[in-house]
């Protein structure tokens, strides 16, 4: 019963951003008019431009989607590198 | 153009790579270390190095997820992310910051004029922001210098009590229902903790910050956190901010992605030293260092507030750097301790057997 209480309180917090934003619209969001120019771009750079040009919204999810994935994939990679060096970390004991 | 320049073609300025991966590195060990996302440093270095502003701010959020999948990885090995709490930061944030928001939208219609276009905004933020870092430096500091007598304050009490035959008195503001969070080893009502993220939340959105400067002391005076855990799980919240940061900037078109990357590459190697240090320094020991920095930044506001931004750049700046030095040094002299002792441990075992 706490459980259940304590799942639909939060629900309840949670939804409360969506009634205030539906009720008086909220923060406007500036979109920049801009275009990058890919007359002298290639490769990487060229792509990453023509997905900033065409759809705003797939540049920001292949951003996100790759800002993860980059970290994650980091964050394996120097797992693998400390622990062959020695470094490698384990639960501590918290004291203050 | 040097020979370390390359072009960032949505930003479309050439910027110097060791740059981006120096500031990501110094904002990595601080962000590893502190549990911040670091925005107060990053955002800066790349408007001082050439930045537009709103760039600088997107590029930033968008490094700081990345970085903080880095370090929350590593914290969560070490035994410092308290999920269930860290979930439970979420929902009070996102009710705090809303309101938080809204209020600054509030003061920026009042009081507008020609002279003020921002209304009462501006001021009121920078005020707000200054007080907060001065107070919570000092605070910490304090914490720091009466921790001995304070300890030994309430042993004392405690010895009084139990020649006394009393029971120990019951904690305040236990209202029901009540949650344990096995990770941090407290139990505690459901009221405060969301009132306490509500509260960082609403701060954090009324300043325009990442709120992990406000939440990481908050875990530890407001909830009763060990010091490490705080740092861990704020990191754990830290993440999700940054997701939903870098996707919102990218969606207005402000995320220079490349930057980011290479700044992200930095910040992981400068994460793995800052989160490594943690194992190294007391809860103390992290505390005193982020109230020096904290005050450091502080410090910086105040001058921008007074028209100094360039020495608010540097002192901004200089503290990063400095405090980098600092925790790398730490860690160092932490390393080479446990390798003596166990070094130690080995010769013993060697020559009893």
């Amino acid at each position: 019963m706490r459980r259940l209480w304590f799942v639909i309180i939060n629900l309840s917090w949670l939804s409360l951003p969506l009634w205030a934003w539906a009720g008086g619209g909220g923060e406007k969001v500036t979109k920049l008019d801009h275009k990058v120019d890919l007359a002298n771009l290639s490769g990487l750079n060229y792509l990453l431009a023509s997905w900033y040009n065409d759809s705003i919204w797939l540049y920001a999810l292949v951003a996100t989607v790759l800002m993860g994935a980059v970290g994650l994939a980091i964050a394996l990679v120097t797992d693998v590198i400390l622990k062959m060096i020695g470094m490698e970390v384990s639960k501590i004991e918290h004291h203050e | 153009m040097g020979i370390f320049d390359i072009y960032l073609p949505i930003a479309g300025i050439h910027f110097n790579v060791l740059i981006l991966l120096g500031i990501g590195f110094a904002v990595g060990v601080l962000g590893g270390f502190f549990g911040v996302g670091g925005a107060w440093v990053v955002t800066p270095a790349l408007n001082i190095f050439g930045f537009n502003m709103s760039y600088a701010i997107g590029t930033d959020l968008a490094h700081i997820f990345g970085k903080s999948i880095v370090a929350t990885a590593k914290h969560r090995k070490m035994g410092n992310v308290d999920v269930k709490l860290g979930l439970i930061s979420i929902v009070g944030s996102v009710i705090g910051v809303e309101i938080g928001a809204r209020m600054i939208m509030w003061l920026s219609a009042i009081g507008r004029s020609p002279l003020r276009p921002g209304g009462y905004a501006g001021p009121v933020v920078r005020y707000t922001y200054m007080v907060l870092l001065f107070g919570l430096g000092l605070y910490m500091l304090y914490d720091y210098l009466t921790k001995d007598k304070r300890a030994a304050a309430a042993a004392a009490k405690q010895a009084a009590a139990i020649r006394a035959g009393m029971m120990e008195p019951k904690k305040r503001f236990q209202l029901p229902p009540l949650m344990h969070f096995p990770a941090s080893g407290i139990t505690i009502s459901l009221w405060t903790v969301t009132g306490v993220f509500f509260f960082t939340g609403w701060l954090s959105g009324f300043l325009g910050v990442g709120g992990g400067f406000i939440r990481m002391p908050a875990l530890i005076y407001l909830i009763g956190c060990p010091t490490a855990i705080a740092v861990g799980t704020d990191l754990f919240s830290v993440l999700f901010t940054g997701a939903y940061g870098c996707f919102t900037y990218g969606v207005k078109g402000r995320v220079e992605i490349v930057a980011a990357v290479i700044m992200l590459i930095g910040a992981s190697v400068g994460a793995q030293i800052g989160v490594t240090a943690v194992k190294y320094i007391r809860g103390y020991g992290i505390r005193l260092l982020f109230a020096i920095m904290i005050l450091m930044a502080g410090t910086s506001v105040a001058l921008k507030q007074f028209g100094v931004n360039t020495l608010a750049g540097i002192v901004v700046m200089g503290a990063a750097l400095g405090m980098c030095l600092v925790i790398m040094v730490k860690l160092y002299n932490g390393f080479q301790k446990e390798k003596a002792e166990k070094a130690a441990l080995a010769l013993k075992e060697g020559i009893t057997s």
